[in-house]
């Protein structure tokens, strides 16, 4: 969709083909890039090359055809721009508006300023709903990256049945986020379930997790981590990429299996590392699903906002409480701190992302 | 190869332009009224509960569909919790089911936002009888004189009882009995059966209303909450100490045991909850269960009244007398009556009264404890429920559960409350 954007109204004017040689770590890079917009050129040389074709075709009235073709590809893209407008742009101004409104979707909104952000910040339960929240992003993104490299360097080994394995690893990731999985989830961690008979054998009498509010959150994280599949796989597409000649002149050089990963294996998947890092970070700001049915038995997201994650409490002022202006200034809040994550985690990949000459 | 693209786009318009319009027209389509050609009219007919009771209620309806050929009955229901807020965002957008079922809570707040059909109009027009209700039921729905909805069958909180293990403790509850004598039993139970004797009954808002009346007072006036926050400091401290001696269940256990009642977890041997949901503790339970009183405090009052569920209509639908004709079907025709039982609560109106008799314990037990109800001449007006008592009533559940698994301090949990209360009952 991106990459449509970009070269259609280039069409014509610009014959040259984009100077975008293809490099060994291209397939890594690519994800990236679509994440960081789009000033740079991107590496589509087969486009670029039609293009050029086209360009030199012309003929008369190179300036009508360009725009009959512009007309032709909004035309192509316009089930998906009227998607955006309706379902995303739309919505968004809106909730943009209601954010400074009292809103209860009954009446007209009646505007606020800023008092639904002072409610907010001075809300304990709100603070609870951050703190749940952060601790969740801070202990499961770190784990599941950690299984999820794991995992992709031991089947980046050859051995027989590495295509069962990977994708046996990779189920998980498909049905983890369903309602069915989250009751079984809720079950295995209940009292006298496995996960505590787990425990007695172990010699502790802790009780099930789910009755917990201090400890019902690492079921949540465990549920996280356990559908590590997706970041997986980019790893192992990353680990792929690794020339092995790399490994080889290390070897040569007396590097022991600890010196090759650190040395070799971290800074050239750093790209691919970046991305998930960035990718699950977003994604476990946004984590609803889980957390409330795994939580709620009774109170919503329990017990005792054990597992009140801050979209739950979004929900609950939205839907249970009729709050739509505070749940829409909430939702902004959400939007901004993300934000705010991710320029940070782009600021600080030139200290660490490994970017090979030319593919950047 | 030129011209032949050119066509092959503008083809590609015309064709795009041709689905663009086939898409407006199906949408256009979509619109359709709940009325057809034939003077047959479609109403939406909504309500929370199990499958069990979608089960009855469906046979309810195709008796009504086969005695009024023309008024077709749309069904949706779901789980408690999920109805309000499927309910809240269609009533918001104004397409609320033109007859659903409804509580107390909701009346004032639904009133407010313009969304009850005040039923007046058509009784007078006999389209719905008024008469035939038992004691005084058909009072129950209004709201500053409008008639906002029409009770289906009345409840009252009760103490259900494991009987089994009451027995082998040697306690046997009496009318009358007092708070103290009450907590006796429980310590009583939890020493000798090595089991709680409470589930956990300071979460519950309505059995606070009880205790809260039982001294003059109540849960809401009109406009607010009607006690103070050293009242619910008293009543929650004295609740934490219960959890900590052990004749409260450990809360830790009884959220895992969910959905499951504390007390067909064998956690705990009573609690108190509405009498008509006893029906299901005979099925989930292995032991016997039956209805006790409600303490007291002066050895008298036990504070109870009796509430039901109701049908309310939509101001907006399109067919009010139909609607009328619906709920009159629903609460007077006695075959109906046979096949709910006693679902939704001891059924409103004598004629079904009488054309239900209970033949399984449960349902003796549950028309027994009604009928002393109403013969001892205890019963009182119902506490009123003002706009905001839904919200409320889940926060008082909510930081009931937090105090009692220690997360928060009383007094924090009760400053709490009262802003949480201020905030639901503002709006």
């Amino acid at each position: 969709m991106d990459a449509a954007v970009t070269s259609v109204p280039n069409a014509g004017s610009n014959p040259a083909p984009h100077p975008a040689p293809a490099t060994p770590a291209e397939p890594a890079t690519a994800p990236m890039d679509a994440g960081s917009g789009g000033g740079r050129p991107r590496p589509t040389p087969g486009g670029a090359g039609r293009k050029g074709r086209r360009g030199r075709q012309g003929g008369a009235g190179p300036r009508g055809r360009a725009r009959r073709e512009n007309l032709a590809g909004y035309l192509f893209m316009s089930p998906w721009i009227a998607g955006f407008l309706l379902l995303t742009a739309g919505p968004m101004v809106a909730s943009l508006y209601f954010a400074f409104t009292d809103y209860n979707l009954f009446d007209a909104p009646r505007w606020i300023g800023f008092d639904n952000f002072t409610e907010m910040f001075g809300d304990p339960r709100w603070r609870t709903s951050v703190e749940v929240t952060s601790w969740y992003v801070v202990i499961g993104t770190p784990l599941k990256l950690a299984a999820a490299l794991g995992v992709a360097l031991l089947l980046n080994q050859s051995r027989r049945g590495q295509g069962f394995y990977r994708a046996a690893f990779y189920a998980p990731s498909l049905v983890g986020a369903s309602v069915s999985v989250a009751i079984v989830w809720r079950a295995l961690f209940s009292d006298g379930a496995a996960v505590d008979r787990g425990q007695q054998f172990l010699g502790m009498e802790a009780g099930g997790w789910i009755g917990d509010p201090d400890r019902i959150i690492y079921s949540l994280v465990a549920l996280t981590v356990w559908q590590f599949g997706a970041p997986m796989v980019i790893f192992l597409a990353g680990l792929k990429q690794v020339p092995r000649e790399l490994y080889e002149a290390a070897e040569v050089d007396g590097a022991g299996p600890w010196r090759r990963f650190w040395s070799i294996t971290l800074p050239m998947i750093s790209p691919v590392l970046f991305f998930n890092v960035l990718l699950e970070t977003i994604h476990s700001f946004q984590i609803f699903g889980s957390a409330y049915i795994i939580g709620s038995q009774g109170n919503a997201c329990g017990p005792a906002d054990g597992t009140l994650v801050y979209t739950c409490y979004l929900y609950i002022q939205g839907f249970e409480n009729s709050r739509m202006g505070l749940a829409s200034a909430m939702a902004w809040m959400l939007l901004l701190a993300v934000a705010l994550v991710t320029a940070f985690l782009f600021w600080s990949q030139r200290r660490w992302v490994h970017y090979e000459e030319g593919a950047r | 190869m030129r011209t032949h693209g050119t066509v092959d786009r503008r083809n590609l318009l015309k064709f795009a332009g041709g689905s663009l319009a086939a898409l407006g027209l199906t949408a256009a389509g979509c619109g359709t009224g709940s009325g057809s050609g034939d003077g047959t009219v479609t109403l939406r007919y909504a309500w929370w509960g199990s499958d069990d009771r979608a089960k009855r209620i469906n046979q309810t309806i195709a008796l009504f569909e086969e005695k009024h050929p023309k008024i077709k009955i749309k069904t949706d229901f779901q789980p408690y919790a999920d109805f309000w807020k499927k309910f809240n965002t269609q009533a918001s957008a104004g397409n609320a089911p033109d007859v659903f079922q409804n509580a107390i809570g909701f009346l004032r707040k639904y009133d407010a936002k313009n969304v009850l059909l005040d039923l007046r109009e058509q009784a007078g027009q006999g389209n719905l009888r008024l008469d035939g209700f038992r004691a005084g039921l058909e009072k129950f729905g209004e709201v500053d004189g409008k008639l906002l909805g029409i009770p289906v069958g009345s409840n009252s909180m009760a103490l259900v009882v494991d009987q089994a293990v009451f027995g082998k403790a040697g306690v046997a509850p009496r009318a009358g009995w007092t708070w103290d004598e009450y907590h006796a039993a429980l310590a009583k139970i939890r020493d000798t059966q090595g089991r709680a004797g409470d589930a956990g009954l300071y979460g519950i808002m309505y059995l606070y209303d009880l205790y809260l009346r039982q001294q003059g007072k109540a849960f809401f006036t009109t406009a607010g909450l009607g006690f103070t926050e050293a009242d619910l400091t008293d009543w929650w401290t004295r609740a934490h100490q219960g959890v900590q001696s052990g004749v409260y269940a450990d809360p830790k256990r009884t959220i895992q045991a969910k959905p499951k009642s504390a007390v067909t977890a064998e956690l705990a041997a009573c609690e108190f909850t509405w009498d008509n949901f006893t029906v299901r503790y005979a099925s989930e339970g292995k032991s016997r269960y039956g209805l006790a009183p409600i303490p007291t405090t002066d050895g008298r009052r036990t504070g109870q009244y009796l509430g039901s569920l109701m049908l309310s209509g939509s101001r907006r639908t399109k067919h009010p007398e139909e609607v009328a004709r619906f709920i009159d079907f629903m609460v007077h025709d006695p075959e109906v009556g046979k096949i709910m039982g006693y679902d939704r609560g001891v059924p409103a109106t004598t004629a079904q009264y009488e054309a239900y008799v209970p033949s399984d314990p449960v349902g003796r037990q549950i028309a027994a404890y009604e009928k002393q109800l109403v013969e001892s001449r205890l019963l009182e007006p119902i506490t009123p429920h003002p706009a905001g008592a839904d919200v409320t009533e889940a926060a008082f559940l909510r930081l009931g559960e937090e105090m009692s698994l220690g997360t928060r301090p009383v007094p924090d949990a009760v400053k709490q409350f009262f802003t949480e209360a201020k905030t639901a009952l503002s709006s």
